[in-house]
């Protein structure tokens, strides 16, 4: 994908994920992208450490703040009593309606995400992101209690048994993708 | 044995004080390279007294390293919900260690600077290398790694690599949340220590008042807080650096010096033109093009030499890098001829980039030259504890970083003899140049 490209593709993104009651702040557009590249293996290029809330890309931080620069994205607080929001403006609009073939592409990708994420808290979403970090490190071959050792390891404030629990959704979500992607 | 204080006076902090093993690493080759490192570049050229160099900073980093972790572990500052997340809170003899680590690690975290600092450093280093690389090798390296292992007790150089670079530049390295919280005090984007340093030392050196905030009040403030906000309360979050409700309103001076620097100084479209021309003149005198990684190579070389080779080339058609050296050493500048605007940008967000195409295709390639970056990292969000110990985001208490822009510039510059003639044709054509195509298959 060129700039725009991914511009049109990331504010589509944030779009559902307000639509689908997100609070979409940025670690949700952070965990929402990451699940896309690795589950659904749309080509963004970030690249992803073990970070802030699980999985972390410096380089999307980054665009997300480029595309406040460029009147695409703005902070609003939509839910107060949690943080700013990332909402597109309608400058983004025009862009995405300028972009049809990207944003038709990943439409259901989109969709798919936003639906899985778009009503989790920060919590959910740092144990469900590191679950899908940690069978990426270990091999879709790993039992899911070593995944979930591995995730309890990693983040000692996340129990065993919610790590059981991320991991298990884990797996459904990757089974959903790979069927969406077959379709 | 007891370590004796050597005390460096200092315009920002007054005095900066370190023991005989922080006095080693002042005394080191990578440490003592950086008296002739420029911390602004050229920008002396329009700010004159912007002649200070990344030596000074560095030494003010570490000064403010170390005042910031001991507030941020002193026991009255920690809440029961952070020690339980955090054990090495509770334990004297890890604090003593990381204490170390951290200013340590805040001494050598620009070591790998190359001359004149940022100025060329994406375009002429050989990909997958920058400052931060540098800065690793040059701590994980014979000479520095001596001094690590004679401290009692050793320093792991793993530990210092991490807090020196952090989790962006130190991809391989897995971080647990104490590290993680430690090297927000020094490179955090919202109250690290090196943004800290630099805003008030790049103020006090340019003469721009902007760039100065209460640091004391701000420091005094910091704590370590749970990121989650209060609507998610009794969820297990990880730990971030943040401030008590006292501190709210100097987090804001601090953001608005930071966008008010980036603005009047750091994005100074003259200061931009001359990194430019700073990078043709290396791409033409350096061998290669390119800086060397060789360790060896970069302790040898500072602005000092590449200063010396612009005067050289200036003044001698024949020498490479002639036509931007003379640029430099005249202050013979390319002229301005488009900056970003909001109404240009709604149309096309690349409208930059879209100009520049046509006038180079107009004026030819050697006399235009593009300049596009956007800030990096600009979060404004961190967790902020009230006065009824219930935690809430700054995005959401502070009005003002709600409205914080970010910043970026996106400039294109044309040839001095050819502005006047550019600026016309840009008037009669901008319109149509800055139409966005839609996608096509």
């Amino acid at each position: 994908m060129n700039r725009l490209q991914q511009a049109a593709f990331l504010t589509e993104l944030a779009d559902h994920l307000l639509s689908n009651g997100s609070w979409c702040g940025e670690t949700h557009v952070q965990k929402a992208t990451y699940f896309l590249q690795t589950l659904l293996d749309v080509p963004l290029g970030f690249d992803f450490i073990l970070y802030k809330h699980g999985p972390y890309s410096f380089e999307l931080s980054d665009e997300l703040t480029a595309l406040r620069a460029d009147y695409l994205l703005e902070l609003r607080v939509k839910f107060p009593s949690y943080g700013p929001s990332l909402v597109p403006t309608e400058t983004s609009a025009g862009l995405r309606q300028r972009h049809p073939i990207t944003v038709g592409k990943y439409a259901r990708d989109i969709e798919f995400v936003a639906r899985a994420f778009g009503e989790k808290g920060v919590t959910q979403l740092e144990r469900l992101s590191t679950a899908l970090f940690v069978s990426h490190q270990l091999g879709l071959t790993a039992s899911a209690e070593d995944r979930a050792r591995r995730l309890n390891e990693l983040k000692p404030h996340v129990t065993l048994e919610q790590a059981r629990e991320a991991v298990g959704e884990v797996d459904r979500l990757a089974r959903e993708a790979r069927a969406l992607k077959s379709e | 044995m007891s370590k004796h204080v050597h005390e460096i006076r200092d315009p920002i902090h007054v005095f900066v004080r370190l023991d005989d093993d922080e006095r080693r690493v002042l005394d080191s080759r990578p440490f003592q390279r950086l008296r002739h490192v420029h911390q602004l570049a050229l920008c002396y050229l329009l700010y004159p007294a912007a002649t200070h160099k990344r030596f000074e900073h560095s030494l003010g980093v570490m000064e403010l390293a170390g005042r910031v972790f001991d507030i941020v572990t002193h026991p009255a500052n920690v809440t029961d919900d952070i020690r339980r997340l955090l054990p090495e809170l509770a334990q004297d003899d890890k604090l003593r260690y990381w204490r170390r680590v951290l200013r340590m690690a805040a001494l050598c975290h620009d070591t790998g600077h190359l001359p004149f600092s940022h100025a060329a450093e994406e375009a002429l280093l050989p990909e997958g290398w920058d400052h931060e690389r540098l800065s690793r090798a040059l701590i994980e390296g014979p000479e520095m790694r001596a001094i690590w292992d004679a401290l009692t007790p050793p320093l792991r150089v793993t530990d210092v690599v991490k807090l020196a670079i952090g989790p962006g530049k130190a991809k391989d390295l897995t971080f647990t949340t104490w590290e993680a919280v430690l090297t927000e005090i020094i490179i955090g984007d919202a109250f690290g220590v090196d943004r800290m340093d630099y805003l008030l030392r790049d103020s006090y050196h340019t003469g721009v008042a902007y760039g100065k905030f209460d640091h004391f009040r701000l420091i005094d403030t910091l704590r370590i807080l749970p990121t989650v906000a209060s609507a998610e309360g009794g969820a297990a979050a990880e730990p971030a650096l943040g401030v008590a409700d006292g501190g709210l309103h100097s987090a804001e001076a601090l953001l608005l010096a930071r966008y008010f620097m980036y603005t009047q100084v750091y994005f100074h479209p003259i200061r931009r033109i001359y990194d430019i021309h700073l990078r043709d003149f290396l791409s033409a005198w350096l061998p290669g093009g390119k800086f060397s990684t060789d360790i060896a190579a970069h302790l040898g070389l500072t602005d000092n030499q590449i200063t010396v080779g612009i005067l050289d080339a200036a003044a001698d058609p024949g020498k490479p890098g002639h036509d931007p050296a003379r640029r430099i050493a005249s202050h013979h500048h390319f002229k301005v001829l488009y900056q970003r605007h909001p109404e240009d940008m709604k149309r096309n967000p690349n409208a930059g980039q879209a100009i520049y195409e046509a006038a180079r295709d107009r004026f030819g390639e050697a006399n235009v030259r593009h300049d596009r970056y956007s800030e990096r990292r600009g979060a404004t969000v961190f967790p902020v504890l009230g006065k009824d110990d219930r935690i809430g985001s700054s995005g959401v208490l502070s009005e003002v970083l709600q409205h914080l822009p970010a910043i970026a510039v996106d400039n294109v510059y044309v040839v001095p003899e050819q502005s006047t003639k550019a600026a016309d044709w840009l008037a009669a054509n901008r319109a149509g140049l800055i139409q966005t195509p839609a996608e096509v298959p």
